[in-house]
């Protein structure tokens, strides 16, 4: 084995997130939570569909599976042969260790060229790096257009999800931010009505920006090229016009070679909506005339991830999002109550790797009912690796964490003696390790809502010594 | 690239070399069963209604039709910009870029399109067509028949994506579905793409 | 080694469901297999482990491996439990200062109760069983039993569909099965999740149970008391008179005689 022991994530400043906490704050809104929960099964059924109308779609996860286990074993020598030919493609190619080094870099772009009006496509990486309140704070004007993201990037808010941004918001409630800021008349709340209203302003931020910064969904080792999917034709637009674009790309999104692009793309759009393709792939191996094409290389906590024997195949995801669709927690708890960047369970395996005590509850916002690993394109084995992680907040000492965010307090289990009882048994048998206090927390938290089993006169072993006495 | 990109180029690539797990070799996978061969169904019927499922309209005709339907698919508009020969350029706007955004239409023929997805591939070094394929409001692709490939293997099989410095494979006109999963045609870009397939 | 079958009863099953443990002795027995229930092991450790606590769960499945290690077949009751128990039991070896490889042994020889009926013995001689049950069910496979073990093609699979556990069913005389919207939507149990996330988990029983009931299900048949102890409870607290059995209860023909 060359893998090294298992390194301890970096401890930020972020607040703990709690997400049973918030989960519940969710569900307090039962109709809304149906709602959502509807809306994101709505999803499932039409990838079931589209993934049902491949013939070999198990095949072809195989292939997309063995691929990026490939290219991440190889990620040295694939980054290697992507920066020197897309060098000769014209682009100029930056790495970045950190969130803090690609803000700077992108910054650094931007105030060379005296630009000040940066037109944004979907990058959850740019999410991830903070990179809108960095440049804010430095005077520039950071729009961005996917209209999911434009909603959100309105409302103060982040995405709830990475390929649906808005999807925890009613139209009225689009409506409303749209009245407040982009002026559409009160109580305007048709989708084709709204989305027209965005069109228009953001049609204008395209004509008018200096620079264009676009997220990369694949970028071809073998070529020096990458390609951007969207539906929206934004990251298009934002490439077609402006005189400056940047492409901001996490390591892990190497793959070695064009032809396995037909094994992506044929995965990704099925996988994340129901569709046989997005509205446009678009193939980019160089700037434009008189276009300045830069290319931000990533790290930001991958080479450690990539390190963690139980974590690194984490890396193979390629951001469909199908595990939260199909995600039963996810469905009713909402993208916000995971508190980061990539919410669901391929958040929950990625998130612990950049800061476990801040994301420690994660990894136990999940029943390990292995929807996630079975939907996944590319095969990553997120049960398990959540199971993984909940061991490793568990070990680094952080019991009395797990106490509180995997045991609800209340303690209403004085009233219920029978609850206690049955806890009580539990403990004794099979939660060994479960002091009586957690017991009766537990106990507390059962009770609310359940009824615990009628306890029988006698066990079934106590059954079994009297009736098969001889054979035990 | 500057010292500090120099180095931190240095310190990334370390890190992978000491992170990486061992080597998985790559495997040559045979490629699945084509989508239409397995369908029983001819490639311009799979196509079809795969592109109509993508929001776009297509017409199978003769050669002799082209230009009609071409016509008929430019529904009236009154500037377009024609990269195709079998249909002209009109009112056109001038050369630069941004004055694209008042262009009623495109056309533009394509060298293949996907039975699998609907999907037409559009690649060019002409920035105008670039510009016009997301700015105009309508969009009118001319494709051979006998440029139908299967899937997308067979699709990347045919292209070479190095020759140009922009290629896409554009299925349907632009979407959104972000606002309560509604669709909405023509999200930023073209509000309808139609195809024209020209039988051979 | 001792050519011999042993059924193991997971802890909450023998402290709140014997019966379940009954019925499956009975249909066992029934079904002519000799069957030891051995002393010694009373949990696989997965509650601890799945809690994050599988390394001072460690000896709990050591244990297991040790009263275990005789048998050829050892049935567990529970696909959540033998899933942890094929997933980890093969770890034993790598510690606590064991060199045997009893541990990979007992995983390798591990099954769960329908998997065991299907796979080994067939729907053929279950119908030998003759149970009747009149009455429309729901069936509920437990996401382990379905994803892990492969009871049944789980609904994100693009494979030819299979589902064993309707396959034993469809031997019991009189039984309907509805068609649920979501067949394989986890319940919310989860182990320390119905605890840990009470609101999410309360949430998801019930849109189960809304599930079931809308369909015209009368009574709810699981590979999974821990399934059905957390359905059960959300059902009596509403009050909805919604009988829950296992699988073993309906083979046997106890499902309704308590």
């Amino acid at each position: 084995m060359t893998q090294r022991s298992f390194e301890l994530p970096v401890v930020g400043a972020g607040p703990r997130v709690d997400h049973a906490a918030a989960a519940a704050a969710f569900n307090a809104d039962v109709a809304r939570t149906d709602w959502h929960d509807a809306s994101l099964w709505f999803v499932r059924e039409k990838r079931d569909r589209a993934a049902g109308a491949v013939p070999d779609w198990e095949a072809l996860r195989d292939r997309a599976s063995a691929i990026k286990e490939h290219a991440l074993t190889h990620l040295d020598e694939y980054l290697v042969r992507f920066e020197e030919n897309a060098t000769q493609n014209g682009m100029q190619v930056h790495w970045a260790r950190d969130a803090d080094e690609h803000n700077r870099i992108v910054h650094g772009i931007l105030s060379a060229a005296g630009a000040r009006k940066l037109v944004k496509s979907k990058s959850m990486l740019t999410e991830e790096c903070g990179l809108n309140p960095y440049l804010e704070a430095r005077g520039i004007e950071v729009v961005d257009t996917d209209l999911g993201e434009r909603i959100v990037q309105l409302r103060g808010e982040g995405p709830s999800h990475i390929v649906m941004p808005a999807i925890h918001l009613k139209k009225e409630e689009v409506g409303e931010t749209f009245h407040d800021k982009l002026g559409t008349p009160a109580g305007l709340a048709d989708p084709n009505a709204l989305a027209g209203a965005a069109r228009e302003h953001l049609r204008q931020r395209f004509l008018a920006a200096d620079c264009t910064l676009t997220g990369i969904n694949f970028a071809i080792a073998e070529t020096g090229g990458f390609v951007v999917c969207t539906n929206e034709g934004n990251a298009d637009l934002g490439m077609a016009l402006a005189p400056i674009h940047i492409a901001s790309v996490g390591i892990e999104k190497i793959i070695p070679r064009v032809e396995d692009l037909g094994v992506f793309l044929r995965l990704l759009a099925r996988s994340a909506t129901g569709q046989a393709v997005t509205a446009y792939s678009t193939h980019v191996h160089g700037p434009r005339e008189g276009q300045a094409l830069h290319v931000v290389l990533v790290d930001n906590g991958r080479t450690r991830q990539l390190a963690r024997e139980e974590f690194w195949r984490s890396l193979k995801c390629i951001r469909c999002g199908a595990c939260m669709n199909t995600c039963p927690i996810y469905r009713r708890s909402g993208g916000h109550s995971y508190g980061s960047t990539v919410p669901g369970p391929i958040g929950s395996v990625l998130t612990p790797g950049l800061d476990l005590d801040r994301y420690a509850s994660l990894p136990f916002a999940s029943t390990l009912c292995g929807s996630c690993t079975a939907v996944c394109p590319v095969k990553i084995d997120l049960d398990a690796q959540l199971f993984r992680w909940r061991q490793h907040v568990v070990e680094s000492g952080k019991v009395s964490l797990v106490k509180r965010v995997a045991i609800d307090g209340s303690t209403r289990v004085f009233d219920r003696p029978r609850l206690f009882r049955v806890f009580g048994a539990l403990a004794r048998v099979g939660l060994r390790l479960l002091p009586a206090p957690l017991a009766r927390r537990a106990a507390g938290a059962w009770g609310r809502t359940r009824e615990a089993p009628v306890p029988p006169s006698q066990s079934f072993r106590s059954w079994y010594r009297h009736h098969r006495g001889g054979q035990g | 690239m500057s010292a500090t990109e120099q180095s931190a180029r240095d310190a990334i690539l370390a890190a992978v070399r000491e992170a990486r797990p061992p080597a998985v070799a790559r495997v040559e996978a045979p490629a699945p069963t084509p989508m239409v061969g397995s369908s029983g169904r001819s490639l311009t019927d799979v196509f079809t209604a795969a592109a109509v499922a993508s929001g776009a309209d297509v017409t199978v005709c003769s050669r002799d039709d082209v230009a009609r339907v071409i016509e008929a698919a430019l529904a009236g508009a009154r500037s377009v910009l024609s990269f195709s020969d079998f249909a002209p350029s009109r009112q056109c706007p001038p050369s630069d870029l941004h004055a694209l955004a008042a262009l009623d239409a495109l056309v533009c023929d394509t060298t293949l399109g996907v039975a699998e997805n609907g999907a037409v591939w559009i690649a060019s070094s002409s920035d105008r067509l670039r510009a016009a394929l997301f700015l105009a409001a309508r969009v009118v692709v001319v494709v051979m028949e006998k440029d139908l490939v299967d899937d997308l293997h067979a699709a990347y099989a045919r292209i070479d994506v190095r020759a140009h410095p922009f290629g896409a494979f554009v299925a349907g006109p632009s979407k959104t579905a972000d606002i309560e999963q509604s669709l909405v045609i023509g999200a930023h870009g073209p509000k309808a793409l139609s195809i024209v397939v020209v039988r051979t | 080694m001792a050519s011999s079958v042993a059924l193991f009863v997971p802890c909450y099953v023998d402290q709140f469901f014997p019966h379940v443990a009954i019925a499956a002795l009975t249909v066992l027995e029934r079904l002519g297999i000799q069957v030891d229930v051995p002393e010694g092991a009373a949990c696989c450790g997965q509650p601890a482990a799945n809690a994050g606590f599988a390394r001072e769960g460690h000896s709990t499945i050591a244990r297991f491996v040790d009263v275990y290690a005789p048998y050829e077949r050892i049935i567990v009751l529970s696909g959540s439990c033998a899933v942890h128990v094929k997933q980890h039991a093969g770890e034993v070896a790598a510690h606590g200062g064991r060199t045997d490889s009893a541990g990979a042994g007992v995983a390798e020889r591990t099954t769960e109760f329908c998997s065991y009926l299907h796979d080994e013995l067939g729907v053929d001689w279950i119908a030998g069983l003759g149970a009747t049950y009149n009455g429309c069910v729901a069936v509920h496979i437990g996401c382990h039993a379905l994803r892990s073990l492969g009871l049944a093609r789980p609904s994100e699979l693009q494979v030819r569909p299979f589902d064993k556990v309707r396959a034993l069913l469809g031997a019991v005389r009189g039984l309907e099965i509805a068609e649920l919207t979501r067949p394989d939507e986890c319940c919310g149990f989860g182990g320390t999740f119905a605890v840990g996330e009470p609101a999410v988990s309360t949430k998801m029983g019930r849109d189960k149970l809304r599930d079931i009931t809308t369909h015209g299900a009368q009574a709810v048949v699981s590979t999974d008391m821990s399934c059905l102890m957390h359905l059960d409870g959300l059902a009596r607290r509403e009050r909805m008179g919604l009988p829950m059995y296992h699988v073993a209860e309906v083979l046997a023909g106890t499902a309704g005689t308590r």
